[in-house]
């Protein structure tokens, strides 16, 4: 008999039927409970598109790893004969040279694995997407799982998602396709985040805009603004889970503005009237309260665009935010004013 | 003349759709259409989408429910006086106290539910939701619409004629070849005709052919046209000559095919089916892959056949007020319950490779179209078993009393776990042409079926006020109501 037509690798396997009380019978819990530590978690380990040559290296990959090594070497030269200068010197001296070296040396590594574990974090945030961009595409429960297990870890320091964690690591037993886990996660877990996010873009928008049209010069206007935007992104990042360092914080401003430049073609087309009848109104009553504005809505539209690269998850279950949603209270603020200005 | 009844059946739909959408602009309504072939579990899947809407349940995947949007669902009274209610309190009480299965269904029935739910923006609605059960094989008759008794006759034949059917229809096809067409009409011999016809419809739905295409439905669920003379026919051979005399046998038959068009398909078309929005068609591929590739065959067959009776597509507004048409369909196959859910994903595959013709036409025409394996009552656990160093993946139930398997009869009481047969990664190898896909218990020995799916009984513990155990019942209900609710 050829078997050939189940599966080639293998023979089917024929029905059969156990009794209870069999010794290699495992009956599965009725309620798993599913356990984070011990769980393995399927990495798919997409690999990341991008200009990767046939040595795995990109060219400005090359150039920047020499340049580093170049420049280790460099302050290595410079150390060592920097302590050899002062042991010649005095040897106590060369002592505490030594010492001082040591200690640079080891809160400079100290430093650098921070980096770049906050770099690895934002990595991460990065790669979770994906997966649940690819498990919602091929409705795959294993990777699904995998995106939820890691959203539980994420919000794992979030004392007021406990409920909803515990909810979620509930639904996990059952029998629940790849697409809808994936949006019951974003549903279960996010809702509360997203609502402290938009409020966070929104306060901020708020405070730009006020600062902009209280402040004396164009340069405290800058400052502010910049001072706020990579705030924000701070924020947002640790709110999602992301908690980027100085290094990854020059990525993530980087990962924004590049979101921005994509987005704001398309969303010129809802955001720029708005923008304008916010001017038009404000500028009526002075430039400086127009401008308050514009610098407003340009903070609001980072926020969000910052939202769109920490989050997690794409927006798929819950609507995302939209510039109305966090920039209300500045247009009304602006109409509030020019209502009263008359006065 | 037919064109002519067709304008007035058209007009006659026309008119009830567009009272129905006036009414509809007061109530918001939803008729949502349960069906499948006989045994698919019909009334299993509305007594737990009832219950679940009523009482909750752990429905993760149905976002108004799970979020708490919903406030409450009740029953109340259906609008069509003339149509039987749906038995939901019995069929629940059946499930509760006598751990058995409800009676199935033999005709259509309705049951009208008010959901109270709160839009995402907080606005408070009601929908109204009218469910109507019928039977499968009913939409198998709206095919013979444009066909003529010839058509008929030859069709049903040379199904009967086919290798898995020949040895249960041995009788009637011997009646048929020593009746002629031409022989004078004999209400005795008409009579003796429909019941060897009906009793071989009969014995190819048994467990262990499981045919599904069995048309004129209405000969095994005859309600109460039983012994009407639209249900005394059958096909036989038409004459070898194009005419036949108007007091032959075969005319009489013609004429009474023609009753049976006029008298139960048209009434059911337009005062059912034409007035649905929703549609979820449940298919047992179990049952079929149980039986053999004749069964699955048969059952890819009557699909098709109800499928083409979808007038699918996304309403417009001309066709919003005159034609209605269902705008989402779900193909369910029912009783994933009988697999461990590692093989759900290739059930899943197996009905798609099923409805594949369908999901083509109903692309075309923008309806949504999706396919889901479900429990609407999941009736076993799960559990793996480790034999001869390999790991099986097996589920855990009550077989039903008088089921049987590897020599063993159980008595009802006993709980076992079973493994049943590795489904194909991919479904075509089931659909080998030469008959030699897989073995079922309908031509292959006990001991040498790929497939044993038992029949289980249901889960203890279901009441009124407990919620049932259920798998992807909450996708369903997020596919054929939640846009509705939002």
């Amino acid at each position: 008999m050829t078997d050939d037509r189940v599966s080639p690798q293998r023979p089917p396997r024929r029905p059969q039927v156990f009794r209870l009380d069999d010794r290699d019978l495992t009956l599965a819990p009725p309620e798993p409970e599913p356990d984070d530590s011990s769980a393995a978690i399927p990495d798919p380990a997409r690999k990341r598109s991008g200009a990767v040559s046939r040595f795995g290296m990109t060219l400005g990959g090359l150039f920047w790893t020499a340049a580093g090594g170049v420049a280790s070497l460099a302050a290595y030269v410079g150390l060592s004969r920097l302590v050899s200068d002062l042991y010649a010197q005095s040897p106590v001296l060369g002592y505490v040279g030594l010492a001082a070296t040591a200690v640079l040396v080891l809160v400079g590594a100290v430093l650098l694995g921070r980096e770049v574990a906050g770099l690895a974090r934002l990595a991460h945030l990065d790669r979770v997407r994906d997966k649940a961009a690819s498990a919602i595409a091929q409705d795959d429960r294993a990777l699904a799982e995998a995106v939820a297990r890691d959203m539980l870890r994420l919000t794992a320091d979030q004392p007021p998602l406990a409920r909803a964690r515990a909810d979620l690591r509930g639904h996990l037993a059952g029998i629940i396709d790849g697409a809808d886990l994936v949006r019951l996660t974003e549903r279960t877990l996010l809702p509360a985040l997203d609502a402290r996010a938009r409020q966070m873009v929104s306060e901020a928008a708020r405070n730009v805009s006020v600062v902009t049209a209280v402040s004396p010069r164009a340069l405290v206007d800058l400052v502010f603004v910049l001072y706020t935007a990579v705030s924000l992104m701070r924020r947002l990042a640790q709110l999602y889970g992301g908690r980027p360092g100085a290094l990854g914080m020059v990525r993530l401003v980087r990962h924004v503005l590049g979101h921005l430049a994509i987005t704001g073609g398309m969303a010129a087309g809802d955001t720029l009237v708005q923008q304008i009848i916010g001017q038009g109104l404000a500028a009526r009553l002075s430039a400086k309260l127009g401008e308050g504005v514009v610098n407003g809505l340009l903070t609001a539209r980072l926020g969000l665009a910052a939202i769109a690269v920490t989050r997690p998850l794409p927006f798929t279950a819950l609507p995302a935010p939209r510039l109305a949603d966090v920039a209300t209270g500045l247009l009304r603020k602006a109409e509030e004013d020019e209502a009263a200005s008359p006065r | 003349m037919t064109g002519l009844t067709r304008a007035i059946e058209d007009a006659r739909i026309a008119f009830a759709t567009l009272a129905d959408r006036v009414d509809g602009l007061a109530h918001p309504t939803l008729r949502i259409g349960v069906t499948g072939l006989s045994r698919a579990g019909k009334t299993i899947f509305t007594t737990a989408l009832v219950h679940a809407l009523m009482r909750g349940g752990r429905m993760p995947v149905f976002e108004a429910m799970q979020s708490g949007r919903i406030a409450r669902a009740v029953l109340e009274p259906q609008p069509d006086d003339a149509v039987p209610r749906f038995a939901y309190e019995a069929h629940l009480a059946t499930l509760a106290a006598d751990r058995a299965w409800p009676a199935s269904t033999t005709r259509v029935s309705e049951l009208r539910l008010a959901v109270r739910y709160a839009t995402p923006r907080g606005t408070e609605r009601t929908l109204t939701l009218d469910l109507v059960d019928y039977p499968g094989e009913w939409l198998l008759d709206l095919p013979l619409l444009d066909m003529s008794y010839a058509d008929f006759a030859r069709q049903s034949l040379a199904l009967a004629r086919a290798p898995a059917r020949a040895g249960v229809a041995g009788p009637y096809l011997a009646m048929v070849a020593a009746r002629h067409a031409d022989a004078l009409a004999d209400e005795s011999h008409a009579r003796e005709l429909a019941r060897l016809f009906t009793a071989y419809l009969a014995a190819c739905r048994t467990e262990k052919l499981a045919m599904s295409l069995l048309p004129p439905g209405r000969f095994l669920m005859p309600g109460d046209l039983e012994g009407s003379p639209a249900l005394t026919f059958a096909p036989i051979d038409p004459p070898a000559l194009g005419t036949m005399a108007a007091n032959s046998l075969g005319a009489m038959m013609e004429r009474r095919f023609e009753a049976y068009k006029n008298a139960v398909v048209r009434p059911f078309f337009r005062t059912h089916f034409a007035r649905l929005d929703r549609q979820i068609v449940l298919v047992d591929a179990l049952s079929a892959l149980n039986a053999g590739p004749a069964a699955l065959t048969d059952l890819e067959r009557a699909l098709d056949g109800i499928l083409a009776a979808f007038r699918t597509g996304r309403n417009g507004f001309a066709s919003t007020l005159f034609r209605p048409r269902i705008d989402k369909v779900l193909f369910a196959a029912t009783k994933a319950d009988h697999l461990h859910h590692s093989s759900h994903d290739r059930l899943e595959a197996i009905l798609a490779r099923l409805v594949e013709r369908a999901h083509a036409r109903a692309h075309g025409h923008g309806a949504a179209l999706d396919v889901v394996a479900l429990a609407a009552i999941r009736a076993t656990r799960e559990a793996q078993v480790r034999r001869n160093g390999e790991t099986l993946d097996a589920i855990v139930g009550t077989p039903e009393q008088g089921q049987e398997a590897g020599g063993h009869v159980f008595d009802g009481a006993e709980e076992v776990a079973v493994f049943p047969g590795d489904l194909p990664e991919t479904p075509d190898a089931l659909f080998d042409p030469s008959g030699a896909g897989f073995r079922g218990i309908a031509s292959a020995p006990a001991g040498e079926v790929d497939f044993r799916f038992l029949k289980f009984r249901p889960p203890a513990g279901i009441g009124a006020g407990a919620a049932i155990p259920h798998i992807r019942l909450d996708r369903a209900l997020e596919f054929l109501l939640g846009d509705r609710l939002a």
